[in-house]
């Protein structure tokens, strides 16, 4: 029963992954045949002043991401539970971002963003003048200032919080009532029952998406920053993990060095699967499992 | 009785559209344990659930400790509840459980701790402060539900089938526990309950409800010796109590009581009041027999086909398909309005 899964883990990722591990150590360009280097793309990786900044650029965005991301789903999820007249209508459009294909979404927030006709910054100099917003500041320039493109790319991914908040959802839902019962007939106000009851009841969940989430940031910056910013603005500013490791490799035909930055990669996510697995064995004893 | 704890006034209740209780009327002494029996789906936790303020009334007046609460949210009607699921914190030790309602009421928490200890070692359970419930047994989360109610010395106190989910030595065990921790603390309780024995045993008064509506309200001598319809006497009782036509094939010895038998009028009578050996009863054929200890239950069918129930000693049951005589008499006998089903007062 497992042989199909079997051959598909063995062909598409083992096989695959061996070969990127072993490719680390060789200079590769698709033409010649791999040399041997040793540990000089590693070597070579830490004086790269590209990938200093592609790594810093992915924990940065890791960092702030991954948290705004949890809470949107987090306060969507604790609105959207109970049913109640438009919640469908709600939850539908909390979900759909997810569902836009990728490239469409990139094209679509080209045009959000874009600083003369898009949306985000018409709506944002509403009450200005000149141009300005009517704080009398300049609207952000999303797509050329390096700070602003950040945040561009951030704000990007927060809406695609769709499968997270389902996850949320799923999980407030799943909460005994009695619970909330029993805090009522206590007189605890909203705050406490959030504080002293959802909160560490949803820890468990919510520690597992933060680390999910943080493993799947290294990979879904890359469309936003390869259809909407380019990697740019120039130099690096929003030049992640993934889009350094694409166009070294595919760009640059330097498919050794690229590999060396994978298993940089391959080795953050280790680490945060390492933490998710401490944090389910720590959550482990609340439930009485 | 004493000052009432608790009065519900004609209070109705719905649960999506539908009416599940009719204008139930209750009083509940200072100190008086009333148990409310009743079947499944009888309205029994929604009378609570009402009390507590987390279902609204729909029609009627809440009184609890002389202050009318209808209106008022759960929290500030100062009641307790204990759920039939115990409602525990999983994330929090035992003695947090416990101290939850103190500490959100802004109490102090090292206040709130030793009133937290000092309720589990009324309910036995201080030795558990530290653990977490799932750790627990049923019977020691039944006991950390109890401190937690406790803990904040409400005016009412509301079990809700506490003891459903424990096996049977330990609901014995706990409801002779029960009933001594509420003379104990002399508390106002209402304990919800669909089993029968519990009621007898626990209860000061017992109120059987049945499809929203209070049957009847009485000690549980009354409810077992005068049951005010064939509704709670079948209840109450297991097997449920005989019913036959007055006038029908079996005649109870002795005096009956004036204008019986007569049309339109049933015989009630217990399994341990029949007599299966009486060579003036009624012609009946025995089709099973259930033994259990030093009884057995011997389903007869009479002659016209009706069945008949009765308890004799284990040691004289009768073989199946033998023939025998099966005779009462009026004394251990209840008659009810067949039509009505509620009871004949001559």
């Amino acid at each position: 029963m497992l042989a199909p899964y079997l051959v598909g883990l063995v062909g598409l990722v083992l096989l695959p992954a061996a070969v990127t591990l072993a490719l680390a150590f060789t200079e590769y360009d698709l033409v010649n045949a791999p040399s041997w280097v040793g540990l000089d793309n590693l070597v070579a990786l830490v004086d790269d002043p590209v990938f200093r900044v592609s790594l810093t650029n992915s924990l940065v965005f890791a960092l702030v991401a991954v948290p705004l991301r949890l809470l949107l789903a987090l306060g969507l999820a604790l609105l959207l539970h109970r049913r109640a007249f438009g919640v469908g209508t709600a939850r539908a459009a909390a979900v759909l971002p997810t569902a836009v294909p990728e490239i469409a979404y990139g094209l679509l927030w080209l045009w959000l963003f874009n600083p003369l006709y898009g949306p985000i910054n018409q709506l944002l100099r509403v009450g200005g003048e000149n141009g300005l917003t009517a704080l009398g500041r300049t609207p952000p320039q999303w797509l050329t200032d390096p700070t602003d493109a950040r945040a561009a790319i951030i704000l990007m991914s927060v809406f695609t919080m769709g499968e997270t908040f389902v996850v949320l959802l799923a999980a407030r839902r799943a909460l005994p009532r009695d619970v909330y019962e029993m805090a009522a007939l206590e007189d605890a106000t909203g705050w406490d029952v959030f504080r002293r009851v959802t909160l560490p009841l949803m820890a468990p969940v919510l520690a597992l998406l933060a680390v999910r989430d943080a493993i799947a940031s290294l990979h879904f910056s890359f469309v936003p920053a390869y259809v909407v910013t380019d990697g740019g603005p120039p130099p690096y500013a929003t030049t992640y993990l993934s889009l350094f490791i694409y166009r070294t490799g595919f760009e640059y035909l330097r498919y050794g060095y690229a590999a060396a930055a994978t298993l940089v990669m391959i080795l953050l996510t280790v680490a945060a699967v390492v933490v998710q697995w401490r944090l389910v064995r720590r959550y482990r004893g609340f439930y009485g499992l | 009785m004493s000052e009432p704890g608790l009065t519900l006034d004609g209070v109705s209740a719905a649960y999506r559209g539908a009416t599940v209780l009719h204008e139930v009327d209750l009083s509940v002494a200072r100190g008086e344990l009333l148990v409310v029996l009743g079947p499944s789906g009888a309205g029994k936790s929604t009378v609570l659930r009402v009390v507590a303020g987390l279902e609204p009334a729909t029609a009627g007046r809440v009184r609890i400790a002389g202050r009318d609460v209808t209106s008022d949210r759960p929290g500030l009607r100062n009641v307790s509840m204990v759920f039939q699921s115990y409602a525990l914190f999983p994330h929090l030790t035992v003695a947090e459980n416990i101290a939850f309602g103190l500490e959100v009421r802004d109490t102090p928490r090292a206040v709130a701790r030793e009133r937290a200890r000092t309720a589990a070692e009324t309910v036995g359970c201080a030795a558990l402060l530290d653990r977490r419930p799932g750790q627990l047994s049923g019977g020691e989360r039944q006991r950390v539900a109890l401190a937690r109610a406790l803990v904040r010395e409400p005016d009412v106190f509301l079990l809700d089938e506490p003891l459903s989910n424990l096996d049977l030595a330990l609901r014995v065990e706990m409801r002779a526990e029960l009933r001594a921790l509420h003379d104990r603390l002399g508390a106002t309780m209402v304990h919800v309950t669909h089993d029968q024995t519990e009621a007898l045993v626990l209860a000061d008064r017992i109120a059987v409800l049945r499809d929203g509506r209070v049957e009847q309200v009485g000690t549980p001598d009354e409810i077992w010796r005068a049951p005010a319809s064939t509704f709670v006497a079948r209840f109450v009782g297991s097997p449920a109590m005989n019913l036959l036509p007055a006038d029908g094939p079996v005649r109870p010895a002795g005096e009956a009581p004036p204008g019986v038998p007569a049309e339109g009028l049933q015989i009630g009578f217990r399994p341990e009041a029949v007599a299966i050996d009486r060579a003036e009863g009624a012609a009946a054929t025995v089709d099973r027999v259930e033994v259990v200890g030093e009884d057995a239950y011997a389903y007869l069918s009479l002659a016209a086909g009706q069945p008949v129930v009765a308890r004799v000693p284990a040691a004289r049951r009768p073989e199946r398909g033998a023939a025998v005589q099966v005779g009462v008499r009026w004394a251990d006998t209840h008659v009810f309005h067949a039509d009505s089903g509620l009871r004949y007062a001559p």
